[in-house]
Parts: structure tokens; C-alpha cells; sequence
């Protein structure tokens, strides 16, 4: 969304731990290998009368049982250390990383029965495998084990690099790279290794440390470099035995242990997070889910006190430090009544639908204006808060059916809660009650969907129960985000015949978010149309529907192929030129005019509301001059 | 599910026959032979004969590894070259010191994993950074080393519990407990901070779930969604690690063991390496694949079973 595209590198940086793990496992790499070039002792050098000291100026890390310099051991005993886990990581990549490749190139068979070898390697137990070995080479020899460790564990780095390949190999430019002829080599190494970069960083880190982990064991078992030849696992083991003597002889060791593991734990988290971050939105926390009901609160009352049923009054939704997202919307529904909202993806109708409900994405806020639900200002209470009036008063229905329903419940328990919590009914009657509304929402046989889970359900199906879900708390208000939109065309129209037969039968309010002006015509009393963010023209349907007052809704008319075939909005609107603006460059001014065949001047000023239709209203410089039908506009 | 499970216990299978023969090529690559090991190599040479021809080692590896094969099938684990111990009583004896030592270790792991992870998770801010960095810490702490500082404080500094031993929990309940107590803190400290990270992104995946988002519409209570429908959202993923980490835990024993001086399967094996005793070696990777297999095995029919998608088709 950002304008400004971030570089990779400072991201990085931007983490201090990352920094600082980055320079300690620098110092650790490089110290070590270097170390018998410049540690201050030799490490096998007994200082008699030195035994078992603290740190000192002499000695900074101390000194064991022999007077030997700890710091000295430690730093001569990373060299192997550091070298035995690149042999796991290169030995786990070495067979790892082509298998994976060779599996997703040839598929099939190959994938089958590379998967399975992984999968029975993966199953043995691999320290008492290497125990084994060390049973048949002897205790001296590190290298050897850390090849077989290294054999082991591959399978991890094929089932990740597997996984992840597959998913670049489906996206669609390796397609194109085929049909033009590139060798598949090159197609790996050109289109597949830049992709996966970040996930062998994450797995090399993870297998550096887990190479480490198995050496410290082993070496702690006796395994490995032998007297006097120092390890870290050995100096922790050797630390152990002296521990009534000398308690300090643990810590050195065991700290440069821990710090390592945990600076390549580190890194893998940063390659890791920076993978995740590609992927876009922030989604919902809990931090969300807080909020503490203030004492003070009005209270919603069931019995109709205002006019409307709901009235939002120069709305502002925006995002926090940042660009609006809906701008002074004004809107009003009665009981019994169908608002239809209606506009382009990106012009603020799905915002303005979750801000009634509370449900605005997470850092998005309310900034200014009121949302009236019976007369009570809702728009600033907090979760909590809202949850009083939420399932009771009004409910919502989302655009996916299939995942607005919970996968882990059965729709009974889904709709038995909500009656108990909202109507007080015992479990039977809510058991009896959630019979009768998936019979009301036309399911036919209710008892069978009442014991299924979601997936169980078809998509049609999973929207009646997710209605019969709404209607559990007899709201008086209901609020439907493209409730049609992700399903068949046939059970389109039945969703929308059920809604507006319980719309009549229960005298609710609804208000259904749409970019399809069919469904408007079909189901909605009023209309409101959005665009960038605006309410640019209100009123009842017949009205704006037929003597639209507003060069957008016009244009739309004209575009609806509706008003010749299916009644579906295409993502672009052939009749205007150009698109929505993006949110934040949003004027003051009308934000249609760089768009509208009729702008001129006076359009480039602060954009005016004027009333129009029979008590609604349309926001256009240049309305009153204007004669628009939905047939002469923009055939160019 | 029949298919399910019929194609597991092929895997299983699979699993422990490719076992067998890893182990048994890498015994028999074992300097010296049996008779040598078991003498002494300054010992008669007429009886190690003797003693090799007896257990069979100059028998081809193929009709070895058979007959190996066969004993095991019989149910026997084989006796020890060193001094003809049953086998089978010296890994039950043992495995129960270690099954002891892990199951305890896994339940404690889980204990701490999943409260730390959602409270982290559930808290957000300040807390989950704190709790992040510790779980961060116990990652990177190997459990023995941790078990050493353990000592440090609950045997040398304060004597509260013992430093090393292994009490027979027929002959006293309350030693038998105490001697455990910090070799399973010691695991469950480094098992439960891995839990805990992955229960935490489990349940920050699982409250980002578009579900949640209808049952808030529903206003459902804030404590009913986070500890009904996310916790049982993420309990999938939260189980599955569990049973990883159990193979983990069992494994991670051996350096455990040693420190406490458990008489468990580690501490066997370690022996028997020391003696190139093939039989035990072998019998101990041969019952470790099939807790391994079984472990494996296990957490896939939880999962299952709490995945209604799987369950239910």
C-alpha cells in the first residue's frame, strides 16, 4: 500500500537484537577459529597454584581443576564446535535441498517416494542412533557424527524447502518461464532460489543450532575432543563433577552456549518475521478483544425510541496515523426498512458496515461523527461495551460463509450458546429454537445440519445457518456484507428471497453492502452510493435508480450490465476512464471530477451536499445543471 | 480411517525395519569382534573362537541380521555378550526409569508451554516481550546444563533435594518423587519454552481466524472466545508439537540421566557403548524407534481426532 518502497537490509538492522546476535556469532565464528593465534594462554597450559579461581585480570574467565584458562579452552573449543555444525548444515542442505528440488520438478512417484523416505528417517531416534555410532567409531571422533546428525535431520530442510518450492513452482511467472523455454536448472536458480532465499536462512540457522545443541550433549556424554583437548559440552560436564568446589566453572561455558544458540535462534526469528511480513494486512489480536464496560453506559432499549433504527452522522473512519477511509457519511435506516450501500471495491462500504458492528480491522478507528443505534451513541464504546447491544440488537452476516462459521463446533452448539447467553433459554429449548430457525432460513433437513460441522455444509447451505446464527438473538437490526457475493449464482437469488422475507416477517432493518445494483433494485427501500469514501448520492431506489442525480451513479447504471445481464459490477467500469483513487489521495474537492465527463471549474472547490430525490441527497457541483439518463452516458 | 491407520503401521514398519538394519551395520562395524570384546583381546584365543562361533559371528551379516530379526519378533530382546544379562528385564527395568523421567518431563512441558504460551499470546505487550524473552532463554538452554544450576540451588546451596540417585518407587514413593523432581524440571524448562512459542502463534493464528470475528459480532463474551473457540482452534497445532516434543524430551534424557545418574535407557547405553556390548546397543535403538513410532503414531490419531475436517470425512 505504501508508496515508499522499505529496503531490505536496515530492517535487519532495525532490530537490536538481531545486531547484536549478528556480532556475537561473529565474534564466536571468527575468535575461534583464530583463537590459538591470539587467546592469552595456551589452552592446555597448567598454572600451578592458579586452580579453580574466579574471574581475575589475569584470568577472565577463571581457571579449572589444573589451573588451565577457561576463557582460553572456551575459545579454542568453539573452532570445533562451529565447525561440527557446518557439517550438519552443509550435509542436511546437501541432501535436503536437491531432494526437494528433484521432488517438485518430477512430482508423482518421485515426491511420493522421496516423502516417505524422509518421513521414516525423520521417525528414528536420532541421538541413540548416533550413540550406536559412536559405539562403532569410537569416542574421539566428532566429524563422523555430525555427518550422520547431518543425514538425519535433512529430512526437516526437504519437508520445509518442499513446501515452500511447490508454492513458488504454482505461482503463475515459473509458468510463463517454462512455456518460454528455459531449462528447468535455470528455472530453479533463476525463479525458485531467490524466492526460497529466506527460508533457507531460517533453516540454516535453525540446523546451526540444533548441530550446536548435539554437540554440547554429546561432548557433555564424553563424546568427542578427549583430555586435554577442551569442548564446551566436556568443560559444562567437567564443571558438574566440581560443582560442591568451584560453582563458577559452569557458568562460562554454559553461558557462551546459551548466547550462541540463542543469536542464531534470534536470527532465524528476524529471516522468519520478514518472511511473514510480505504477506500483507495486520489481522486481528487479541488486544482487541479488551475493554472494560464503563459504569455510566447508556442503555440500548429494546423498544424503538428514535425515528431510526440506526443513524450514522458524519462518520469518519480512518486509518491511525494515516489517510481516511470513509469521510463524513451520514446515513438512516427504519425498522422494516432495506438500506442498500452500494459502490466499487475501495469506496468505504465495508468499512462503514464494520464500524456499526465494531469490527473495524485493527488500526482502524472512528474518528469523528456519530453511529446512533435507537437513539444511543455506540460509536465509541469498546468491545465490551458492545457486546451488550452485539447478537441482541444487531448482528452481522460476512461475505464467506464458509469461514464465518467456528470449523472446531458443530452448528448446533454454534446456535444453541447464543440463545441460551441472549434469550435465556434452557438447552433444550435453544436446542428446539435453533431447530426452527434453520427451518425458517429454508433448510430442509434441520436435524442433519444441526449435528454437522461447517465443512460439512455447502456454501449456500453455511449462509442460511450463519443468517439462522444472526437471527438467534432477534435482532432488530441486521447488517449483511456482500452476503451473496461468494456464492452460485441460483442460490444468490434464494439468500436474497430469504433475507427480504425476514426482513418483512420480523419488521428487522437491514442494511446490505453490495457492489451489484441488481441486488439493490431487487431487495433495498433506500440506497446509498459510495464512492471514495462518500456517500455521493442518497435516496429511495426507484428515485436514484431511475433519475440518478449524480454523473457517478449514472455512469454505474450505464456499466451495470444488469441493466442487460447478471447484475454483476466488473472490477473496472469500461464506461469511465481511470479508477477509484487510492484512499490517500483523496481531496476536499470532488473526488469523481478527474473521472466525470461533466467536470468542470466550480468542481475543483470544496464539494457540496445538496438535497435531492425525496428526502436524500447528492454531493455534485454541478447537480441542478445537469440532465442524466442511464442510457447516454459514456459511449465512448 | 481403516486405510489411515493400515497405512501408518506400513510406515511404522518401514520405520523400525529401516532401523534395524542402520543399527545393525553400524554395530557390526564395530572394531573387534564380539569374543574380543567380551574376553578381553589378551584372552584365549580358542575361546573367542568359541565364543564368536557361538553367537554367531561369522556367519554371513544377511543370515545375521535374520536371525537377529527372528529373535526379536519372538519378543526377545537378545543377552548382553558381556555378562548373558536377559536383555529384555535389563531395557524394561531401564525404560521405566526413562518413561518415569520423560512422561513426567511432558506433562510438565505441556503444563508450562501452553499457560505461558497463552498468556503471552492473550496478554500481548509488555507481558508477552517478558514472557518471549524467557521462553527466547530456555530455548537456547540445554536441559543439563539448566539441571546443573538446578543443583547449584535446590542440593548444594539449599539441600531440599538430592543432587543425584535414582530411589525405586516401590521401595520409597517420596524419594522416588523427589529424585525426579529436578531432572524433570530441568527438561520441562527447555521443552516448555518450545511449547510455549508455538502455542502463542498458534492461538495469535487462531483469534485472526475470520470465525472469530462472527462470534464477536454474536458478542460473545471476550473469556469464552479466547479459552473455547481459539484455544480449540490452536489445539490442533498445540497437540501435534507436544507429541514432538515428547520424542524430543525422551531423547534429551540421555545427558539428563547421565548428570542425575538415573539408571535409565541412557545410562545403559552409554555402558554398553563403553563395552561394545552389540546386543544391548541394538535392543535400545530397536525400543526407542518403537516409542518413537507409537509416540508419532499417537499424536497423529489426537489431531485427527480434535480436526473435525479430518475426522468426520
Amino acid at each position: 500500500m505504501s508508496p515508499a518502497k522499505k529496503s531490505k537490509l536496515p530492517h535487519f538492522l532495525k532490530r537490536p537484537g538481531a545486531v547484536l546476535s549478528l556480532v556475537w556469532l561473529a565474534f564466536i565464528v571468527i575468535g575461534s577459529l583464530t583463537a590459538p593465534l591470539w587467546v592469552p594462554f595456551d589452552f592446555a597450559q597448567q598454572n600451578v597454584g592458579f586452580e579453580l579461581l574466579t574471574p581475575n585480570s589475569q584470568f577472565l574467565l577463571g581457571t579449572d581443576e589444573l589451573g588451565r584458562d577457561i576463557f582460553s579452552r572456551i575459545m579454542v573449543a568453539g573452532a570445533g564446535t562451529i565447525v561440527g555444525a557446518t557439517i550438519t548444515v552443509l550435509v542436511a542442505f546437501g541432501i535436503g535441498l536437491p531432494a526437494a528440488f528433484v521432488s517438485a520438478q518430477y512430482g508423482g512417484k518421485v515426491e511420493a517416494f522421496f516423502s516417505r523416505f524422509a518421513e521414516v528417517i525423520f521417525a528414528l531416534p536420532g541421538l541413540v542412533m548416533i550413540l550406536a555410532l559412536v559405539g562403532a567409531i569410537g569416542q574421539e571422533k566428532m566429524e563422523p557424527l555430525m555427518v550422520f546428525f547431518g543425514f538425519l535431520i535433512s529430512p526437516a530442510v526437504y519437508r520445509v524447502l518442499l513446501g515452500q518450492i511447490i508454492s513458488i513452482r504454482q505461482r503463475l511467472y515459473v509458468d510463463a518461464a517454462r512455456l518460454n523455454g528455459l531449462s528447468s536448472i535455470r528455472i530453479n536458480l533463476r525463479h525458485i532460489l531467490p524466492g526460497i532465499w529466506r527460508t533457507v536462512l531460517v533453516q540454516v540457522a535453525l540446523i546451526f543450532v540444533a548441530g550446536i545443541g548435539i554437540q554440547a550433549g554429546l561432548s557433555f556424554l564424553g563424546i568427542g575432543p578427549q583430555e586435554p583437548n577442551p569442548s564446551w559440552g566436556a568443560m559444562i560436564l567437567q564443571a558438574s563433577n566440581l560443582i560442591y568446589f568451584s560453582p563458577w566453572m559452569m557458568v562460562p561455558p554454559g553461558l557462551i552456549l546459551v548466547l550462541t544458540v540463542f543469536a542464531a535462534n534470534e536470527l532465524a526469528d528476524v529471516f522468519g518475521e520478514g518472511e511473514a511480513q510480505n504477506s500483507g494486512v495486520k489481522p486481528f489480536s487479541f488486544k482487541d478483544l479488551k475493554g472494560r464496560r464503563r459504569a455510566n453506559l447508556p442503555v440500548v432499549e429494546a423498544a424503538p425510541k428514535a425515528a431510526n433504527l440506526l443513524e450514522l452522522k458524519h462518520l469518519v473512519v480512518g486509518v491511525e496515523g494515516k489517510h481516511e477511509l470513509v469521510t463524513d457519511v451520514s446515513l438512516a435506516i427504519r425498522q422494516g426498512e432495506v438500506l442498500g450501500v452500494v459502490g466499487e471495491s475501495g469506496c468505504g462500504k465495508t468499512m462503514t458496515a464494520l464500524s456499526v458492528i465494531g469490527l473495524l480491522p485493527p488500526g482502524v478507528k472512528v474518528r469523528s461523527g456519530s453511529i446512533l443505534l435507537n437513539g444511543i451513541d455506540i460509536a465509541d464504546w469498546n468491545e465490551q461495551e458492545l457486546n451488550t447491544v452485539r447478537g441482541s440488537e444487531m448482528a452481522y452476516i460476512s461475505q464467506e460463509p464458509m469461514v464465518a462459521l467456528d470449523p472446531m463446533f458443530t452448528v448446533s452448539h454454534q446456535l444453541v450458546y447464543p440463545l441460551k447467553r441472549i434469550r435465556g433459554l434452557s438447552k433444550a429449548a435453544a436446542k428446539a429454537e435453533a431447530l426452527e430457525l434453520l427451518r425458517q432460513v429454508g433448510i430442509v433437513n434441520p436435524e442433519r445440519v444441526l449435528k454437522s460441522y461447517p465443512h460439512q455444509l455447502s456454501g449456500g447451505m453455511a449462509q442460511r445457518v450463519a443468517i439462522a446464527l444472526a437471527l438467534t438473538g432477534n435482532p432488530r437490526l441486521l447488517i449483511a456484507d456482500e452476503p451473496t457475493t461468494a456464492l452460485d449464482v441460483t442460490i444468490q437469488a434464494e439468500i436474497l428471497d430469504l433475507l427480504r422475507a425476514l426482513v418483512q416477517q420480523r419488521g428487522m432493518g437491514l442494511v446490505i453492502v453490495t457492489h451489484n445494483l441488481g441486488v439493490v433494485a431487487d431487495i433495498a427501500d433506500q440506497v446509498a452510493v459510495m464512492y471514495a469514501g462518500q456517500v455521493i448520492e442518497a435516496g429511495p431506489v426507484a428515485d436514484v435508480l431511475l433519475n440518478p442525480a449524480h454523473p457517478y451513479t449514472s455512469a454505474l447504471l450505464g456499466a451495470d450490465p444488469h441493466f442487460g445481464a447478471d447484475g454483476v459490477m466488473p472490477d473496472r467500469l469500461a464506461s469511465i476512464p481511470g479508477a477509484v483513487p487510492p484512499a490517500w489521495e483523496w481531496t476536499s474537492s470532488c473526488r469523481f471530477a478527474a473521472r466525470c465527463n461533466f467536470a468542470t471549474e466550480i468542481c475543483k472547490q470544496p464539494l457540496q451536499e445538496k438535497a435531492a430525490h425525496q428526502g436524500g441527497a447528492v454531493k455534485c457541483m454541478r447537480f441542478g445543471e445537469l440532465t442524466l439518463t442511464t442510457t447516454n452516458h459514456g459511449k465512448n | 480411517m481403516i486405510r489411515f491407520i493400515a497405512n501408518r503401521v506400513a510406515m511404522a514398519l518401514l520405520t523400525l525395519f529401516a532401523a534395524a538394519v542402520i543399527s545393525f551395520l553400524i554395530v557390526h562395524s564395530m572394531p573387534g569382534t564380539p569374543g574380543e570384546n567380551a574376553l578381553g583381546t589378551s584372552g584365549d584365543p580358542a575361546s573367542i573362537r568359541a565364543f564368536n562361533e557361538k553367537v554367531g559371528w561369522y556367519d554371513p551379516l544377511a543370515v545375521q541380521f535374520i536371525d537377529w530379526v527372528r529373535m526379536l519378533l519372538t519378543g526377545s530382546l537378545g543377552v548382553s555378550y558381556i555378562d548373558n544379562r536377559d536383555l529384555s528385564i535389563e531395557i524394561i527395568t531401564r525404560i521405566q526409569v526413562t518413561a518415569y523421567l520423560s512422561l513426567a518431563a511432558i506433562v510438565l512441558t505441556a503444563i508450562i508451554g501452553v499457560v505461558v504460551g497463552v498468556t503471552a499470546a492473550v496478554r500481548g505487550g509488555v507481558v508477552d516481550r517478558i514472557l518471549n524473552s524467557f521462553t527466547a532463554f530456555f530455548i537456547a538452554v540445554p536441559p543439563f546444563w539448566f539441571a546443573i544450576l538446578l543443583i547449584l540451588f535446590f542440593a548444594v546451596f539449599n539441600p531440599l533435594l538430592p543432587a543425584s540417585g535414582y530411589i525405586d518407587i516401590v521401595d520409597d514413593p517420596v524419594g522416588w518423587a523427589s529424585s525426579l523432581v529436578l531432572p524433570v524440571v530441568a527438561l520441562a524448562a527447555h521443552g516448555g519454552a518450545a511449547i510455549a512459542r508455538i502455542t502463542r502463534s498458534a492461538m495469535l493464528e487462531a483469534v485472526a481466524q475470520e470465525h472469530i470475528r462472527t462470534l464477536r459480532a454474536m458478542g460473545v463474551p471476550r473469556a469464552r472466545i479466547v479459552y473455547l473457540h481459539a484455544l480449540r482452534f490452536a489445539s490442533v497445532q498445540i497437540v501435534s508439537v507436544i507429541g514432538l516434543q515428547f520424542v524430543l524430551t525422551f531423547g534429551g534424557t540421555v545427558t539428563v540421566e547421565q548428570l542425575f545418574q538415573l539408571p535409565g535407557l541412557g545410562t545403559g547405553v552409554q555402558r554398553a557403548i563403553g563395552m561394545h556390548d552389540v546386543p544391548q546397543i541394538q535392543a535400545t535403538v530397536m525400543v526407542t524407534t518403537v516409542v518413537v513410532v507409537i509416540t508419532m503414531f499417537l499424536t497423529e490419531m489426537a489431531t485427527r481426532f480434535l480436526d473435525p475436517k479430518v475426522r468426520t470425512r
